[in-house]
């Protein structure tokens, strides 16, 4: 049966809840299903002690979501659109990232903030922005991008479980998309890379909703007789080099994708540790494929015009491959 | 005080190229004009190249083992004395480009810059791999750079087994060069014949019984140099050598001054042909110590470029573990070479009976440009009636 993105993320916390009473769901409006409705529903199942509304207030709601983790409980803290997690930024990285270091490996903190990135059509340049990058900056946290309805469902049961804080991070374009979940399948471990679709020609490495752009372009190349292997790398932090390796050592041209902007980003720093750590196996240099450096218009047109697309992609391996003008 | 330069005079007339054996001289060693100052080894022999002038041995700029080209400057000599226009001072030399530099000019780093290949490191990596030169592969990709694919492609060509290139020596190249000439421009013919060691065996044991006691053992190749010696006299139309472009008006056939005789002689990785003249005036004892001398100063590598000239003929002898038969290549500018095959033991007929006789198959290779095949089988019929015969000159 085929489940939207909301209603499995939804399934993945009621389980949760049901599975651990130290599980509770905090943020702005999440006790009447939050902006985007996944967590409809729960506060009538769960009752209103473990789905609590907060206050607009990101700097104050990941203040009291890091001290109820270091309690003891294991809160999963909406932040509405990744956008404000500037607000929430200070908590997140000098105090989440830092307590079990500076406590010597006697506290943790078992918090996952769930936020939504990226752009779905006309949210604007303060909507629809994709800051993962800036957490990857940060020792001591780990940050997830599911890329399927599936997906998820696994890495925030994962997320929820390792006992570390973590930024989970939704794409809002993938919240209508409907996908099958496999029963009693394993979750997917944190840290670790999937192939999406096998190839031999080109490793093509993207995470979130970026993997449905890349899978598309792999298609249109398969017609030309390029061979795309595509990488979902789920975990932007840590990152699998390991998978990147044994994929780049394979095909030797790797292109990463992603909806961010190139400046300082997550393919900036994958390409830098290819070059440094796989020189030898490249054939051609490591290429990128992002969002313009610009702020998100609110034109749809202008919107669509400046986000990566399957063009892009496609265009971007041509170039590795050396059949680009 | 002014600087000369020492060059490498031409000393042979082939020679175009030397190797440095070693320095008699070192650095800061006063010299005097004519002394020898280094060893080089052409491509006949190791000669010795005098001092060009009288002073200081001031810096040398070719050293042992190193190769340098006939002009070439191989060092400078401080010296009080002006050598026309090769002397000069340290400071107008330095500025001339074309000194010896201690380190790399900047012309020789842009012809470097200029031949780096554009290769990407997985090509570099699997090429290193096979030992397949990038420089040798069209690299396919952005602005001809070398990707995997082409190296791959290098790789699963069908390739024969790698020959490992070896430089040749002076020797080597000098041999090469006279056998190539040799062999395509002096048009050779053959002809055979056996003789019998029989009568000579016997002579030998009686001849050497009769030498002074410390004398040096007279071997069968003294007779045959003898004996070649005797017929090249009597047949002087043969003892003559080509020269010239037989088209040309200067072509002509230099008859030789007496029976000059190239010995070959085998050393590692090659040949030398020391030439013992005049060897009809010498008796048997005296041709062996020449013989012996000229052997072992050849094997040294210590030959006169006198001793290795004017012969119209050779005699190649493979020795006793040699072939039955061979054919010799003119030695260049020779017009013969006499190919000895090993002794042994044959049944031949004698008188209608069948028996077995010590016998060696001689075969004379022949420039045609000097000789008919009449002539070149007379000479063979006589010379083996004098090395079967018992006319020698022992002393």
């Amino acid at each position: 049966m085929q489940h939207t993105f909301i209603e499995i993320l939804r399934r993945a916390l009621d389980e949760e809840l049901a599975r651990d009473a130290a599980v509770y769901l905090l943020g702005e409006d999440v006790a009447a299903g939050g902006a985007f409705g996944v967590t409809r529903g729960l506060a009538q199942k769960h009752g209103s002690a473990r789905v609590r509304n907060t206050p607009i207030s990101e700097a104050a709601i990941t203040g009291l979501a890091t001290g109820a983790a270091l309690c003891g409980l294991k809160p999963v803290l909406e932040i509405m659109f990744i956008d404000f997690a500037t607000l929430a930024m200070d908590c997140l990285v000098n105090q989440t990232a830092k307590y079990r270091y500076m406590a010597g490996g006697q506290l943790a903190v078992p918090l996952v903030v769930r936020t939504q990135a990226g752009a779905a059509g006309g949210a604007a340049a303060q909507h629809s922005q994709s800051l993962e990058a800036w957490f990857i900056h940060v020792p001591g946290l780990i940050v997830v991008a599911p890329s399927t309805p599936a997906e998820a469902y696994g890495l925030l049961k994962s997320a929820i479980r390792i006992g570390e804080p973590v930024l989970f991070i939704e794409h809002k374009r993938l919240y209508t998309m409907k996908g099958e979940l496999a029963e009693g399948a394993e979750l997917p471990p944190i840290g670790r890379a999937r192939i999406v679709r096998p190839g031999t020609d080109v490793t093509v490495i993207a995470y979130s909703a970026m993997v449905q752009s890349v899978l598309e372009a792999a298609r249109q190349l398969a017609e030309e007789g390029i061979s795309a292997e595509v990488i979902d790398l789920r975990t932007l932090l840590p990152l699998d080099m390991a998978a990147i390796a044994a994929s780049v050592s394979k095909t030797h041209r790797a292109l990463i994708a992603h909806e961010a902007v190139l400046n300082g980003g997550v393919g900036a720093e994958i390409a830098a540790r290819i070059g440094a750590e796989l020189f030898d196996e490249l054939d051609a240099p490591v290429l990128r494929v992002g969002c313009g450096f610009a702020p998100i218009p609110f034109a749809p047109e202008l919107e669509r015009a400046l986000l990566p697309g399957s063009a892009d992609l496609v265009r971007a391996v041509r170039q590795i491959m050396g059949l680009a003008r | 005080m002014p600087l000369v330069a020492q060059e490498i005079p031409k000393v042979g007339l082939v020679m175009e190229e030397v190797k440095v054996v070693r320095w008699l001289k070192n650095v800061g060693d006063s010299v005097a004009a004519g002394e020898p100052l280094l060893e080089v080894e052409t491509e006949k022999s190791v000669v010795e190249i005098e001092a060009a002038a009288t002073g200081r041995l001031n810096q040398i700029l070719v050293q042992a083992d190193e190769r340098a080209a006939v002009g070439d400057q191989v060092a400078w000599i401080e010296s009080a004395e002006r050598q026309g226009a090769s002397a000069t001072t340290a400071a107008s030399r330095t500025a001339d480009p074309k000194t010896v530099a201690p380190t790399p000019s900047a012309a020789a780093m842009a012809v470097r810059d200029a031949e780096r290949i554009r290769s990407t490191p997985v090509a570099r990596k699997l090429a290193a791999e096979h030992g397949i030169d990038l420089g040798a592969i069209a690299g396919t990709g952005p602005g001809g750079r070398v990707q995997l694919g082409d190296v791959q492609r290098a790789v699963d060509a069908p390739r024969l087994p790698k020959a490992a290139a070896r430089a040749l020596s002076p020797m080597r190249r000098a041999l090469a060069r006279a056998m190539t000439l040799s062999n395509a421009t002096i048009p050779q013919f053959t002809v055979a014949r056996s003789v019998e060691w029989t009568v000579l065996q016997a002579l030998r044991g009686e001849l050497s019984a009769g030498l002074p006691d410390g004398s040096l053992k007279i071997s069968l190749i003294d007779f045959l140099l003898q004996a070649v010696a005797r017929a090249l006299i009597e047949f002087p139309d043969l003892n003559a050598t080509f020269s010239g472009d037989p088209d040309s008006a200067d072509a002509c056939v230099i008859q030789a001054s007496g029976a000059h005789i190239g010995l070959v002689v085998a050393v590692d990785n090659g040949l030398l042909v020391p030439v013992i003249h005049d060897v009809e005036r010498l008796g048997l004892a005296e041709i062996s110590r020449r013989r012996q001398e000229c052997v072992e100063r050849g094997l040294k590598g210590r030959l006169k470029r006198e001793e290795t000239e004017g012969a119209s003929l050779s005699v190649s002898n493979l020795g006793a573990n040699g072939p039955d038969r061979f054919t010799a290549i003119i030695n260049p500018p020779q017009s013969a070479i006499l190919a000895v095959g090993r002794q042994r033991d044959c049944v031949v007929a004698r008188d209608g009976a069948i028996v077995v006789r010590p016998l060696s198959e001689l075969t004379l290779t022949v420039d045609h440009r000097v000789a008919d095949g009449r002539l070149a089988s007379l000479f063979l019929a006589r010379l083996v009636a004098i090395l079967e015969g018992r006319d020698w000159r022992l002393g």
